[in-house]
């Protein structure tokens, strides 16, 4: 016997009372059909069990628990990113899955979860402050963790990640030697990245080594600013990073992922710069004067 | 006694712009051997032909593996010894096929004035004519103890034997370049493509599908464990179609938005032989998915 069948794609309106004859004929061509939301939604559909995964966004968090983050910093570190994750989530709610990686340095570098963790999921751990500022370290950490065969596996489309840095000090370590390194990674080249400095010792020309601009660094001098600029940046480039750019210039070419990079990097630096600008100097005490 | 099903349906984007699906899939089952066969036309401007592109490959692929199969027995009888050569020889078969088509379908649709307004005259000039039709291809074909593939460009084969899991046997070609989509359009398409082939192994289910569907996945377990329940519901397959059809006009809707193809060939009998082991195997497959997720979520750094 000989069953030949060819699938072309249905347009087919009616598709679920349209009883498809594909075992009867010796070739069937038929199309795709239309989605129509009301097929979408049935409930007796063992499939569901895998889910359906949408473009993807990691958003790492690069955070110092070196010993000089201890006391008011890190509590208030630890209670504005408690606040900021139910803001994250509304970000990705529409068409991406947002994840989340959170890597700490201090002597040692340390994941806060084996894996970036789905938006959802997500539960910060409150963490605790000691040690010296293993930048360098962090640094190569991330360059490892950031590849297809690692943190980045998901077979979903993903969107250049966000990597967001957040230090007090400097570095401890040959920082240089690491960003070396990060640097060659393209995930890294093509992410959205910003930094921030929190209170008078962090060195804000390292922080803009690291994100490759000025504008995207902004520095915290106490709590109320701290949680500010934890907000601004993490939310406008998670809200940057997972915005869909088909960018075309004034002869309408369809523009390459470099251009797509490099606009977003500057409309995040624009952002946060005007965001900043706005804001308020905060009613606290400084970080390096008594906190 | 095989069976099976394909189906491919048209991604949200495509259908946001008004473009025309360019996926093609198919299946054939014979007595003694059957063939899954799915093909993703490439999306970008040049490749303005490539949804006939991809039904051309498809039908291409069909061709070439019937031809083969005339003198099963020889072909049966030299596969152990010259496997690599024999599926040398079908993907040179199949890209001589797709150039005959896609030659035959301009020569009597010479490439109109609206389809070149698209370019301009230096742009248009610029493109291989065979690029116009530019398609990836899988093909998977299952013979009665052996099974095989070849595929060029994106795209996936998953193939569930005798044990019930789910895996994917494909042995990539790493000699085609990674930052080149590999086509039947390449002017050394036949180089390009990749293959397996699995001798002695009885086949339960074979699957080919376009990248729309694995990238409608957050992770490869829950993509291979897809194939595992269907695998389960095939012995109703007329009653599982339409769940099927409307599973993957889910994922293209709320996943990523691009056409998704599915093709699957399946031994009957076996299959329900080895039912129990693929329930089985759903039910292993869903603690295993519950017991990653709980890791995943075990914090791992000093907390207060």
């Amino acid at each position: 016997m000989s069953n030949e069948r060819f699938t072309e794609p249905e347009v087919n309106e009616n598709e679920n009372i349209t009883p498809s004859d594909e075992l009867n004929n010796n070739v069937s061509v038929s199309s795709a059909p239309e989605t129509d939301d009301s097929i979408l939604d049935f409930d007796d559909d063992p499939l569901s069990a895998t889910s359906v995964s949408k473009k993807s966004l990691v958003v790492f968090f690069l955070i110092d628990t070196s010993g000089s983050m201890k006391g008011k910093k890190m509590g208030e570190l630890n209670t504005v990113m408690e606040e900021l994750i139910p803001e994250i989530r509304r970000v990705g709610e529409a068409d991406t899955d947002v994840k989340v990686a959170v890597l700490t340095f201090s002597t040692e570098v340390r994941w806060m979860y084996a894996n970036p963790i789905p938006i959802e999921d997500f539960e910060w751990a409150r963490l605790r402050a000691s040690g010296v500022t293993s930048m360098g370290a962090a640094f190569k950490e991330l360059n490892h963790r950031m590849s297809r065969n690692s943190f980045l596996n998901s077979p979903s489309l993903s969107f250049a990640p966000v990597i967001f840095l957040m230090t007090d000090g400097y570095p401890s370590d040959d920082y240089k030697e690491g960003l070396r390194e990060l640097q060659t990674n393209s995930w890294y080249k093509f992410g959205l990245k910003a930094a921030l400095g929190i209170g008078q010792e962090a060195n804000d020309n390292i922080l803009a080594e690291f994100t490759g601009s000025k504008d995207t660094v902004v520095h915290a001098y106490s709590g109320g600013q701290l949680a500010q600029m934890i907000k601004i940046i993490a939310v406008t480039s998670a809200q940057i990073g997972s915005k869909s750019m088909t960018l075309s210039d004034d002869t309408g070419q369809e523009l390459g992922e470099e251009n797509v990079f490099a606009a977003k990097q500057k409309l995040l630096g624009q952002q946060i710069q005007e965001l900043v600008n706005t804001t308020g100097d905060g009613d606290d005490v400084p970080f390096d004067t008594g906190w | 006694m095989f069976n099976g099903f394909s189906h491919s349906v048209m991604g949200a984007s495509h259908e946001k712009t008004n473009l025309v699906c360019q996926d093609s899939s198919a299946f054939k089952v014979e007595d003694h051997y059957a063939i899954a066969v799915v093909a993703d036309g490439h999306g970008s401007k040049k490749h303005f032909r490539s949804h006939l592109g991809s039904k051309f490959a498809v039908e291409a692929a069909i061709e070439a593996i019937d031809r083969y199969y005339e003198d099963r027995e020889a072909l049966e009888a030299n596969l152990p010894d010259n496997y690599k050569l024999i599926l040398k020889n079908i993907e040179k078969q199949i890209i001589s096929n797709w150039n005959v088509r896609i030659e035959k379908h301009l020569a009597e649709n010479p490439v109109t004035e609206e389809e070149k307004s698209k370019f301009t005259k230096e742009e248009f000039e610029a493109i291989l004519p065979e690029s116009y039709y530019g398609s990836t291809l899988v093909v998977a074909v299952a013979g009665e103890n052996y099974t095989f593939g070849v595929q060029i460009g994106d795209g996936s084969l998953v193939a569930i034997f005798e044990d019930g899991k789910a895996v994917m046997p494909m042995e990539y070609n790493e000699a085609a370049p990674a930052n080149v989509t590999a086509s039947v359009c390449n002017s050394n398409a036949a180089g390009m493509f990749s293959s397996f082939y699995a001798p002695n192994k009885r086949l339960i289910a074979l699957y080919g599908s376009t990248d729309g569907l694995y990238t409608s996945f957050g992770s490869e377990y829950d993509f291979l464990d897809y194939h595992t329940i269907i695998t389960s519901q095939l012995v109703n397959l007329e009653t599982f179609k339409t769940v099927i059809k409307n599973n993957l006009s889910k994922r293209s809707h709320f996943g990523t938005e691009d056409d998704i193809s599915l093709a699957c060939i399946y031994d009957e009998a076996f299959l329900n032989e080895k039912l129990d082991l693929i329930n089985q195997r759903v039910a292993e497959n869903k603690k295993a998915a519950a017991e990653r997720k709980t890791a995943a979520l075990s914090k791992q750094v000093e907390v207060e």
